[in-house]
């Protein structure tokens, strides 16, 4: 059975749609992720399904059950704010019990589940602090128990990552991830940032003006993104525009501004001498050899690579290149020199080893 | 320490100490000079049993009553206002409510207790209305009792316990009652965990400014109240003017003053009022 289930939502903010119909299921102990830029609508979903705040329009079933009409208080929903807002006047114990004992959980039944649920989340014997004495990941951890220990239909998660410096931030992703298997609990996790939704969702629905362009598993999006906007938020990519000149097979092959790409495409429903755009990832653009010819305009370091945007007749190309480490970077190695750094001005080769179809996402 | 003797330091000392020195002057001297008042003639203390007898004791209890029922009343009616101005009111009608709420302030504060015996009189506004529209055949005697009393005080202290209040009540995250709501919390539940320990601070500042001026309040019960319920304020300024005995009215002053500050004090035993002042 579907934790979640939503259908046709909407929320109008002075005649502007905020959340515009959106329908969608979250799974029983599936971790998903709602991910968009700000003021995408993703917080005003989640404000919906907390109780938070009331839908104009449209339904919202937990565990089978219409609680479109309830209060925040009569729903199996949880929530993780993204200011995380423990109590500050309640110790973390009395914070991770209050949502027990609202439900009329007695003591000593309340302090065990307490106990279970700081253990859960690594924070075993801290019942007796205060909020303020805790770091910040601590406090997020509490905060994530302080939702958990109620047992929720679904736990909601309002980017409550975003005030954390990165390393923590992926100390807590892997936590969140490990939590949330071994608590079984599913998972609505909402954000701006595609990485750390990619990294622990299960699946991701990508939001852009109130509306989900695009759910599917983290690897499916990113290998074959439906649409422009999804194409370039979740990692980089290039788009070109260009006409469809012939097909072959499954593939189509588009005249873009940088020359002739075959890309993935479902041909049927593309004909000869359509205008589509083409996506293009910087890894699948390979070096040397290929049938594209550009000049590098731009280089820059990004660490254990190196990317250059190669500039092909008008239309730019991003190329990836792994450093060799090991090697100076004035060394020339046995192969010809490919371990040198890209220069700015250089021509060079390209290939493009996969590319797909995206269409515009404007209904 | 030889930096202690530097001409500097003297200055600083100075600087500091003056403003210092002139506030505890004012402050204090007075009160000095009333207490060496209270204990004369000849240290004799008659004048403290005096203030003990079973006529002063009764005004002083009454007044001590009339602080803290009045102080109560006041901070129940704030609540849900400050609360709705704070968290409920759309932010362009904010600073209109506050003023409108507080406009009484800016009025003289005898005034404003004639402006209750104009509208609570025979032939003042509530009665010309509820016998206008047939609701009542004659008037009510709506003055000169507790109520009108009451009303008064509330109107006119109201005020400065919704400015101390709004203070707190704007500084509560509203995250934090959505945070107890999405975790089951009912409206009283909200209030009592949240809203009412967030801004006990306010509170009990609210207290502070108030309760001593209504418990020795002199305009309000004069012209509102009952001739018949005497509060301290009228037997001291009788003490003073009418049978010039200063020494006595000294005396109640003072032993009024440690009735406030005991109250005060009882209130300031409670652990969680404590809990919160140590935050300030």
């Amino acid at each position: 059975m579907n934790a979640l289930a939503v259908d046709d939502l909407r929320k109008t903010f002075g005649g502007e749609p905020a959340v515009d119909d959106i329908s969608l299921t979250v799974e029983q102990g599936e971790f998903f992720s709602l991910i968009g830029p700000s003021g995408c609508g993703k917080t005003t979903t989640l404000r919906m399904l907390a109780g938070l705040l009331t839908p104009d329009a449209g339904q919202v079933m937990l565990n089978g059950d219409d609680v479109t009409d309830r209060p925040a208080r009569e729903r199996a929903t949880n929530m993780v704010f993204q200011d995380l807002v423990l109590f500050p006047h309640m110790s973390v114990a009395e914070n991770v019990g209050y949502g027990l004992a609202r439900s009329g959980v007695t003591e000593p039944e309340r302090g065990q589940r307490v106990e279970d649920a700081l253990a859960l989340v690594n924070l075993a014997g801290f019942g007796d602090r205060d909020p303020s004495d805790l770091s910040g990941g601590q406090r997020q951890r509490v905060a994530l128990a302080r939702a958990l220990v109620n047992d929720p239909a679904i736990l909601l998660l309002d980017e409550p990552l975003a005030s954390l410096d990165r390393a923590l931030r992926e100390d807590m992703q892997a936590e969140f991830r490990r939590i949330q298997r071994d608590s079984d609990t599913t998972f609505l996790y909402v954000t701006h940032d595609q990485e750390s939704a990619m990294s622990m969702s299960d699946r991701v629905a990508v939001m852009r003006d109130g509306r989900i362009v695009n759910v599917g598993p983290p690897r499916q999006l990113y290998t074959d993104p439906q649409t422009r906007f999804v194409a370039s938020f979740l990692g980089d990519a290039t788009l070109l525009d260009g006409d469809v000149i012939r097909r072959e097979g499954p593939d189509v092959v588009v005249q873009t501004g940088a020359g002739p790409l075959r890309a993935d495409a479902d041909a049927a429903s593309y004909a000869v001498g359509d205008t589509v755009t083409v996506a293009v990832r910087p890894e699948a653009v390979t070096l040397g050899g290929g049938d594209l010819t550009g000049t590098v305009t731009d280089v820059a370091y990004k660490g254990f690579y190196e990317e250059a945007t190669v500039d092909c007749s008008g239309a730019e190309l991003v190329v990836r290149r792994e450093r060799n480490t090991a090697a100076p970077d004035t060394a020339p190695s046995a192969d010809g020199g490919t371990d040198l750094p890209f220069r700015v001005g250089e021509t060079v080769e390209l290939g493009v080893s996969r590319a797909v179809l995206v269409r515009d996402e404007r209904r | 320490m030889s930096v202690a003797n530097t001409p500097g330091r003297l200055r600083d000392w100075l600087v500091a100490g003056s403003p210092l020195l002139l506030a505890l002057a004012l402050g204090v001297f007075p009160l000095l000079t009333l207490f060496v008042e209270s204990i004369g003639p000849g240290l004799g203390g008659e004048n403290y049993a005096e203030v003990l007898s079973p006529l002063y004791r009764g005004a002083l209890l009454y007044s001590i009553g009339v602080g803290v029922g009045v102080t109560a009343v006041c901070l129940a009616v704030a609540y849900p206002i400050t609360y709705w101005i704070a968290h409920r009111c759309p932010d362009r009608y904010r600073l209109i409510a506050l003023v409108s709420v507080t406009l009484p302030l800016w009025l003289n504060y005898v005034v404003l207790n004639y402006a209750w015996v104009w509208i609570l009189a025979r032939g003042g506004v509530v009665n010309r209305i509820l016998v206008g529209t047939g609701l009542l055949d004659s008037s009510l005697d709506l003055l000169y009792n507790n109520i009108s009393m009451g009303i008064g005080f509330v109107y006119i202290y109201l005020p400065y316990v919704v400015l101390t209040m709004y203070v707190s009540m704007e500084r509560l995250d509203y995250q934090l009652i959505e945070a107890a709501r999405d975790l089951g919390a009912s409206d009283v539940r909200v209030f009592l965990d949240i809203v009412l320990p967030r801004t006990l601070p306010g509170a009990a500042a609210a207290t502070l400014i108030v309760y001593a001026r209504i418990a020795g309040a002199f305009a309000t019960p004069e012209i509102l109240g009952s001739p018949g319920n005497v509060m301290i304020a009228r037997l001291v300024v009788q003490a003073f003017r009418q049978y010039t005995n200063y020494g006595f009215a000294a005396a109640l002053s003072f032993v009024f003053l440690l009735l406030v500050l005991g109250t005060l004090g009882l209130g300031a035993l409670s652990p969680r009022v404590r809990r919160e002042l140590r935050q300030w």
